[in-house]
């Protein structure tokens, strides 16, 4: 009982409690206990007093709690602004080229809510890349928006909305600083690129881009740039020394275009206090760089930058070493590392985007491939035998100064007479692609034809004159290539154009095209593929028929059934990724063995390669 | 989004919270324009109420903790201050009773709620207001242009839940 209560009973004592009571406790409390010790002193009777306490005193314990505001810690994070460009027309249906366009909508959110018995749609959010190791730059990705609504709401209209896979490319390009985006030709690799790029400016992540490119493809970059991103100003490196260090320098551009020789030219010369600095470099065609001692790969290098992209539909054309040097480009291995296979492969899987048709275009028109094999006419086969034995005689007679070099001149000389005669001009694959022509045009159709040489498509043209044929190879001068192109295309009379593998190879759009035609045979399958795919791509309504002329005993035959053997090689490195496209070319050894001749040197198994596509194409 | 003018601009916040085993509740606040692109994004640290606390507020402590504690301190510390919230939690409506800005519960385009005071249509949503602040729907139903009929506002609000967690996993996890 506390004090206070003792108190009050106290002062209430006087008026309330009985005497007799205050007595009869006292009898109450007596004991009876033995009288020694301590003893005495209980069985005396207690004293009861009483005391007066006031009720003002400060009582000594209140519970009491008042609503204090609990300290919070923050975490915080402001994410950049982006460059802001002027939005495309709202009415706008059409692309400047033409190209119908088309207003894509945002995800649907679930089935019912579209009601009209649509599957939903499948959201694409960004994922933070794995080496994002800050929580603010790992947050920063998951707060963006949904890909498909991103670009909904940016009023993205497009010539067609992209598949989904297409956007799983957009959101790893833009959440990659290493990139390797290797999808087959004709998958979009370049609206893929281009989209990444619109987000990455949209969103504060770059402001300075460039890309680079082999120059016949600088018009389809601008073409496209233009068709996927119409607000985006897109700045040509071009003009003279002065004007292109002007533009490789001058900042506030946002994206720059050059082509590889420019960039090696001009990125050499600029002084070290006034290197441009990229937030991203892209390097299209990459396997240009595979040589990594060349001066374009050391160029490429060398240019500051914070993000590497390559785009390449091969990134092993012959060598898995090819790959190290686009690893290498990409910052992701060290400088002139040679990592195995297993370590390849364990980067492919990171670094390396690479999608099939087979994969993700199941539902596009097949490619029909068929092997045209002939016989040479008798004037071919004379001139044939002739060089082939005469070739074999003298490669012998040169004993141990024969090299590679000889038995691929010997090679060349042969494919061509398997084109045709030189004296008579009989050409066994004339005949055949007039029978075949004759039925293309009949019907309205359109056909690519490739060859290795410029001087047998020249050969050609006059003789498929009936079809209004159409040259683009080397040639032809870069600002007269688009108007051939568009006139193929517009022109219902122009049924053939006739491509040289180096020019026409990459990077067009041809996909009304239902037939190509290989002519000669390219050294590697990858480039016939390329060549292909000018025709076989996104787009392509009808199938498309690929007929490639083999001519029967000749060393045509011989290169095809060396490469055939040697297409799987690589499956290892890019895993489901790896198709057909992926092949070796041939080494010294193997063009030896072509002749049943011996490799004459140490180095047996050095591969000689071909010359650059270009340089071949052109020179001969 | 269509129509939206060059000067009009619509913040939106996106608020959710999170319960983080064993330490309490965490929240946080995105502010995105009026297309979901995100512009600003706070989190808090975890928030846990001792007994006194649980046992004083009863059943108005989750309000209390969700709207007035967590969702007070976010709103203070954002740079871009939000035309409207937006959140998926009904105990977050609380912190309508402590900022001036409309807070409203994102409901599916699918529930069931009357289109009358209170509720406003945004993009593909039906939004929720404070029951003692009505006039906020009305208010905002003059910037609903700036909104497209197709937007889900409920997305950004799956964006902060992720953020949330990944939050916790990098850095109240160790």
């Amino acid at each position: 009982m506390s004090d206070s209560e003792f108190g009050i009973a106290a002062e209430k004592a006087p008026d309330v409690v009985d005497p007799a009571l205050i007595r009869e406790a006292k009898r109450g409390t007596r004991v009876d206990v033995a009288q020694t010790g301590f003893n005495p002193a209980l069985g005396r009777l207690p004293t009861i007093e009483t005391q007066t306490v006031s009720l003002n005193t400060v009582l000594a314990f209140v519970p009491s709690w008042t609503a204090r505001r609990i300290p919070i810690k923050c975490i915080g994070l402001t994410l950049p602004e982006g460059i802001e460009f002027l939005p495309p027309k709202v009415d706008t249906t059409k692309s400047s080229d033409g190209v119908e366009l088309k207003r894509i909508g945002p995800p649907r959110k679930n089935f019912d809510e579209a009601g009209d018995g649509e599957k939903p749609r499948k959201i694409t959010r960004i994922k933070p890349p794995s080496d994002a190791l800050s929580l603010q730059d790992r947050l920063f990705y998951l707060l963006q928006p949904p890909l498909e609504s991103w670009l909904a709401e940016q009023e993205l209209i497009m010539p067609f909305e992209p598949f989904g896979y297409q956007y799983e490319g957009i959101a790893w390009l833009f959440s990659s600083h290493s990139a390797l985006l290797a999808d087959e030709m004709g998958l979009g690799k370049t609206m893929q690129t281009i989209t990444a790029i619109r987000l990455l400016l949209r969103s504060g992540q770059a402001r300075r881009i460039v890309l680079i490119c082999p120059k016949p493809l600088i018009p389809n970059w601008q073409r496209e740039f233009k068709t996927w991103a119409e607000e985006l100003p897109v700045v040509t490196v071009e003009g003279n020394g002065q004007r292109r260090r002007m533009l490789w320098t001058m900042p506030g551009i946002p994206i720059l275009i050059a082509n590889y020789e420019s960039m090696a030219r001009d990125i050499a010369e600029i002084p070290e206090d006034e290197q441009p600095k990229f937030d991203l470099l892209v390097l299209d065609e990459a396997q240009r760089i595979k040589n990594r001692d060349s001066r374009t790969a050391e160029a490429a290098r060398s240019i500051r930058r914070r993000r590497s992209w390559a785009l390449t539909g091969t990134p092993i054309e012959n060598r898995p070493e090819e790959l190290a040097a686009l690893f290498e480009f990409m910052e992701v291995i060290p400088k002139a590392a040679n990592p195995d296979l297993r370590q390849l492969s364990k980067l492919a899987k990171k670094y390396i985007l690479r999608r099939t048709k087979d994969l993700v275009m199941k539902d596009m028109p097949p490619r029909i491939d068929r092997d045209a094999e002939l016989e040479l006419t008798d004037a071919q086969e004379l001139a044939y035998r002739t060089a082939e034995k005469e070739g074999i005689i003298q490669l012998n007679d040169m004993g141990d100064t024969i090299t590679v070099q000889h038995v691929f001149e010997l090679v060349l000389r042969l494919k061509q007479i398997t084109n045709f005669d030189p004296l008579t001009g009989e050409s066994a694959k004339l005949e055949r692609l007039m029978a075949d022509m004759e039925e293309i045009g009949a019907s309205g159709g359109k056909a690519i034809l490739f060859s290795q040489w410029t001087k047998t498509i020249d050969w050609l043209a006059p003789k498929l004159k009936e079809f209004n044929p159409l040259i683009y190879h080397g040639g032809v001068p870069t600002k007269k290539r688009e108007p051939i192109l568009a006139k193929f295309k517009e022109d219902p009379d122009a049924h053939i154009l006739l491509m040289s593998y180096g020019t026409g190879a990459v990077g067009l759009n041809l996909q009304f095209a239902g037939y190509v035609f290989l002519f000669d045979r390219w050294w590697n399958p990858a480039i016939e593929d390329q060549a292909i795919n000018r025709a076989h791509r996104i787009g392509v309504k009808n199938p498309v028929i690929v007929t490639r002329f083999i001519s029967k005993n000749t060393i045509e035959e011989r290169i095809d059934r060396v490469l055939r053997e040697k297409r799987e090689l690589f499956a290892a490195i890019l895993g489901d990724g790896a198709n057909d496209n992926v092949s070796l070319g041939l080494n010294a050894t193997e063009i030896f063995g072509l002749f049943d001749l011996k490799a004459r040197h140490k180095g047996g198994s050095k591969s000689i390669g071909p010359k650059p596509v270009e340089q071949t194409t052109d020179a001969a | 989004m269509s129509g939206a003018g060059k000067t009009e601009h619509l913040r939106l916040g996106f608020m959710e919270t999170m319960e983080v085993d064993g330490r309490g509740h965490i929240g946080g606040l995105l502010i995105t324009n009026q297309n979901g692109r995100p512009l600003e994004f706070q989190c808090t640290t975890p928030v846990k109420p001792n007994r006194t606390q649980e046992i004083l507020f009863g059943e108005s402590l989750r309000a209390w903790l969700l709207g007035e504690l967590i969702g007070s301190t976010l709103l203070d510390r954002v740079s871009i201050k939000p035309n409207m919230i937006i959140t998926s939690d009904p105990n977050l409506l609380e912190l309508r009773n402590h900022t001036s800005i409309p807070v409203a519960c994102a409901a599916d385009a699918k529930s069931k709620l009357p289109e009358q005071g209170g509720t406003l249509r945004l993009g593909g949503s039906i939004l929720r207001f404070h029951g003692g602040y009505e006039l906020d729907a009305q208010t905002l139903s003059k910037q609903k242009h700036l909104i497209s009929d197709s937007a889900d506002l409920a997305e950004p609000l799956e964006r902060v839940r992720e953020a949330l967690a990944e939050t916790v996993k990098t850095v109240f996890a160790r």
